[in-house]
């Protein structure tokens, strides 16, 4: 049977198709091409392959290119007849999230990959000279792979890849709607985009992530050039800008996506080592290790098989990671659901692809791998970075570890549950790892490469830690901090402070270029003292005032996190005065306002007033959606979101009020239970907020003064109104009071009215709140952007030795 | 704390064994790193402990000391209660095990986003009396990313 579909725009999907062929197949030829050029021997040959791949790969990055501008474009026209348009996008998007549909999916997020690679690739043509084909095999390699998530093919009943360009009728074929050719004529809106991803964070983080995962390629393929020319050490010189980049953005990376949890999601805090999160983190801990081992090569000629090992493992943990969170195992144990799309086998050949060929590449030229047969002095720089590298390595391990236990469920058919206190479980790990570090990134620098003055040594290194040694105490007396664990960790944190300031100013003598490494160890020092400050002495300030005893079990922080506010009514959160004052809706989202007052403990004068708007979505489909707000202090933060609100469209649904009338004039009084109305005015009007009047229509508005008993003021304005001959009322209600005030009649004779007042239950109104202050957090971002800094300042460093080193080697060869 | 011992003294005896038969031919580096291995080792393997397995409701029963992990699914039939004037720190929901045993379940929280819709839901906590009293939750909603519904409406007219 043969439908002719109508208002389909089918041309686009053409197009992407088309694109994806091609991205596909010259990926594949670029692959080839770079390949027979970098083992073909006579200069030539390798030139015109050369040429050959690079004219491959670059059709293949206009294909990329075609594809992510076919698929923005039908996105940005709603061509809901697209699956992908239809899943991930709405009508009512704003423009700026139209970006954010374009990753939501796993199609999306694949492409931005590729992207990523496209645009480091051609900055490795650009640049990088002597293992320019290699290097970009390797690349080549992975986007074929990349391109094939992207095929949507059949092949022996197994599909390969997911189609962007699928069409809804397709992927639902069973429908009956899709039997009518008018189909479309019926589908008026799309799924659109999960209101959690609707955030500015969404449409700024993946691409930033997505860079720093794409970037951990470069060190893998050049560690791979490495081994497939047997050239085994000149690589490490040219990658270690590369890997620093890499260092840097996959680091932002991750810290955007702590800070967007805190921004704008309601776990409370920035890091609950979720599995999505570790599965970021580990790689970057690795590159770190091995850009740590990679400087020691350089400097000394020892450890580049680890520096291989680190290499390969950071690349090969983001291709396990991408198989974890995208092939639906995490299910059970994260709260980012994922999708599974039913490529987790392509995922696995994608993994398998490029780690074994590497791993096996190791060991068959391990012997090989130049090593240092001679100890290491054990007062050398090399000799406690090296170690420091296996620190991270053993941290790593652990988070991979509990992270895989649905893998290891799966492998060994096992039952294994996460650890029922998460945080805990890798806080007593990496707490110890996190000192270690701490202690090896502040003294490390103070030692030389290969042999180091021991008696300088020992005197700048008992300065610094005698000065941390005090301000630990200090700071651990006043900030309340006892648990052991966390002192060491402080002292640590501390020390790695002092002891990095010290050896920009007084070792380096502030030499900005010099200090990449030492800006960023203070950084690092900073973040985690900031961690440890902002986790410890988090204070949840929205204790219960219910006085409700849930029993000793339960411990104080348990019973005591949400807080019931009612309209208007101050409640005390510490030094907080807290009043919450109504919303205002801006559809999809609901602002809760809440008025916070400090008033000083004797005068009783207001010192600071502030005004939070936590939000809410009320979405149809998923129910409360909180946002947090939160007001940002120098040394700390007052982070509040809303866990409950009442469900308004319940109450509208009641039993009919009894009025009771009054004639009134303007001017009279009349009394209800409570309080008091007093009417006001009475006039004619023309137009209404609340009701919609005509031309031909006679409306009239009488507005009333309420006030309490306790003195609080309201205004109400019901609306009488004559059409065609007829009497209509607007009544206007006042829910805190469960009043609700109508006009039933015009006495046009006496200018009086007849209003009618019933009066219900007050339905009061309410927000159930969290409060917390996470003090000096601050630290943790700062601390991270100056990590970032440091990794950079190093990159431009290298980047301009080796364009001197270039200079000098132009000048000797003209010379 | 048991285990702990055990796994130091295995690890010790790894670290004898290697130091015996290598003594020679090894280099600080070497010995560092074995030191390294036989900790990450012992500390896996200490810290497995922490595992759990997902229980039911009646393998929860009668260990109070212990928190449990329970998957389940939420009972739609029976009442939720949230009432947050009364207290906002209390919510309870029936849950059916995997075992189909239903229990209720007592959260000392606020009621979690997008409940009614979780499709499966992970409790924590441990039973008291005949109710499950639960620290967290963890539940698992597809509908957030994936929902296969065409919602259909009647084309308007073009005016």
């Amino acid at each position: 049977m043969d439908i002719q579909f109508e208002g389909e725009h089918l041309l686009a999907g053409q197009i992407g198709h088309l694109a994806i062929y091609t991205a596909f197949t010259f990926s594949i030829l670029a692959a080839a091409g770079f390949f027979i050029s970098s083992f073909t021997k006579d200069t030539e040959g390798q030139r015109s392959w050369r040429h050959f791949a690079r004219a491959a790969f670059f059709i293949h990055g206009a294909g990329v290119i075609a594809i992510i501008a076919t698929l923005y474009i039908i996105i940005q026209n709603h061509w809901f007849e697209y699956y992908y348009a239809w899943e991930h996008s709405s009508l009512s998007l704003p423009l700026n999230y139209l970006l954010a549909c374009f990753w939501e999916g796993q199609e999306g997020s694949f492409l931005l990959w590729m992207f990523w690679n496209l645009i480091l690739g051609t900055a490795v043509i650009f640049i990088v000279r002597e293992s320019q084909s290699r290097v970009l095999s390797v690349f080549s390699v992975v986007q074929v792979f990349l391109a094939s998530m992207l095929l949507g093919l059949y092949f022996f009943e197994y599909k390969i890849g997911s189609n962007p360009f699928a069409l809804l009728r397709d992927e639902m074929q069973n429908a009956p709607i899709f039997q009518r050719a008018d189909y479309l004529s019926f589908i008026q809106d799309g799924n659109g985009l999960n209101p959690l991803l609707q955030n500015y964070w969404m449409v700024i983080h993946p691409p930033v992530l997505f860079l720093g995962v794409a970037s951990t390629l470069i060190p893998f393929s050049f560690a791979m050039s490495g081994l497939m020319n047997r050239d085994f050490s000149s690589w490490t010189r040219s990658v270690l800008p590369w890997s620093l980049f890499s260092c840097a953005v996959l680091g932002t990376g991750i810290m955007m996506g702590g800070a967007w949890a805190y921004e704008s999601l309601t776990f409370g805090g920035y890091w609950a080592w979720d599995p999505v999160e570790n599965a970021s983190l580990v790689p970057w801990l690795i590159l770190i290790a091995g850009v740590h081992t990679n400087l020691v090569f350089n400097k000394t000629g020892r450890a580049l098989r680890t520096t291989y090992i680190f290499y390969f493992l950071s690349f090969i943990l983001v291709l396990y990671s991408t198989f974890l969170t995208r092939s639906g195992i995490l299910g059970d144990t994260s709260v980012h659901a994922f999708t599974d799309l039913g490529m987790s086998g392509q995922l696995l050949i994608y993994m398998a692809s490029l780690s074994i060929p590497a791993m096996v590449m190791l060991v068959i030229f391990w012997k090989k791998i130049p090593s240092v047969r001679q100890d290491e002095n054990i007062w050398s720089r090399e000799f406690w970075v090296f170690i420091g590298s296996l620190v991270f390595l053993i941290s790593a391990i652990q988070i991979t570890f509990t992270t895989s236990i649905p893998v290891w469920n799966k492998i060994f058919g096992t039952n294994w549950a996460p650890p029922v206190d998460n945080v805990s479980h890798y806080n007593i790990f990496q707490i110890p790892v996190a000192v270690a570090i701490l202690l090896l990134s502040a003294s490390a620098l103070y030692l030389k490469f290969k042999n180091s003055d021991l008696k300088t040594f020992r005197d700048r290194m008992v300065v610094n830690a005698i000065l941390a040694l005090l301000v630990t105490i200090i700071s651990a007396y006043f900030g309340e901090i006892t648990a052991p664990e966390n002192i060491a960790l402080l002292f640590a944190a501390i020390f790695g402070v002092i002891a990095n300031l010290s050896y920009i100013t007084i070792v380096l003598r502030g030499k900005f270029i010099l200090s990449g490494a030492a800006v960023a160890h203070f950084g690092f020092a900073l973040m985690l003292l900031g961690i440890l400050i902002s986790s410890a002495r988090k204070d949840t300030i929205s204790y219960n005032n219910m006085k409700i005893n849930y029993g000793k079990e339960f411990t104080a922080e348990q019973q005591k996190t949400n807080l019931l506010l009612y309209k208007n009514a101050p409640v005390q959160l510490r030094e907080y005065t807290v009043t919450y004052i109504g919303d205002s809706a801006a559809p999809p989202n609901y602002y809760y306002k809440v008025i916070y007052e400090i008033f000083d403990s004797s005068t009783g004068k207001l010192k600071d007033k502030f005004t939070l708007l936590p939000n809410a979505q009320i979405n149809p489909k998923m129910g409360l959606i909180a946002s947090p707000d939160t007001r940002h202090y120098w040394s700390r933060d007052l982070y509040t979101h809303v866990t409950s609100v009442p469900d308004k469209s319940k109450t509208e649904i009641k039993a009919e009020p009894k009025f009771s009338d009054h004639t009134m004039k303007i001017g009279d009084t009349v009394f209800t239970t409570n309080s008091y109305a007093i009417l006001e005015d009475l006039h004619r009007i023309t137009e209404s907020e609340k009701v919609k009047i005509e031309a031909n229509d006679l409306a009239v508005q009488a507005d009333l003064m309420v006030k309490t008993l306790d003195g609080v003021i309201y205004e109400v304005k019901p609306v009488y109104y004559i059409r065609d001959y007829r009497g209509y009322f607007y009544d206007d209600m006042l829910t805190e009071l469960g009043l609700t005030f109508r006009v039933t009649q015009i006495i046009p004779d006496s200018h009086a009215i007849v209003l009618s007042i019933a009066e219900q239950k007050p339905e009061k109104d309410f927000i159930v709140l969290t409060a917390i202050v996470f003090p000096f957090i601050n630290f943790v971002w700062l601390g991270a952007l100056i990590t970032v800094a440091g990794f950079l300042i190093s990159m431009v460093r290298l980047w301009q030795k080796k364009k001197v080193v270039k200079k000098k080697a132009e000048l000797v060869s003209q010379s | 704390m048991n285990l702990t011992l055990r796994v130091l003294i295995l690890n010790f005896t790894f670290l004898d064994v290697t130091l015996c038969l290598f003594r020679d031919s090894m280099k600080k580096i070497h010995i560092v790193g074995l030191i390294f291995i036989a900790f990450a080792i012992g500390a896996i393997i200490t810290l497995a402990s922490d595992y759990s397995q997902y229980e039911t409701f009646s393998g929860a029963k009668g260990e109070t000391k212990k928190d449990f992990e329970v998957v389940g699914f939420l009972s739609k039939s029976k009442e939720m209660y949230y009432d947050p004037q009364k207290d906002p720190n209390y919510f309870t929901f029936y849950m059916k095990d995997k075992d189909s045993v239903e229990c209720k379940v007592i959260l000392f929280n606020s009621m979690p986003q997008d409940f009614q819709r979780s499709e499966q839901i992970v409790v924590t906590g441990r039973m008291r009396g005949d109710d499950f009293e639960a620290q967290k939750i963890l539940m698992k909603c597809p509908s957030k990313y994936k929902q296969d519904e065409v919602v259909l409406s009647k084309p308007q007219a073009k005016s």
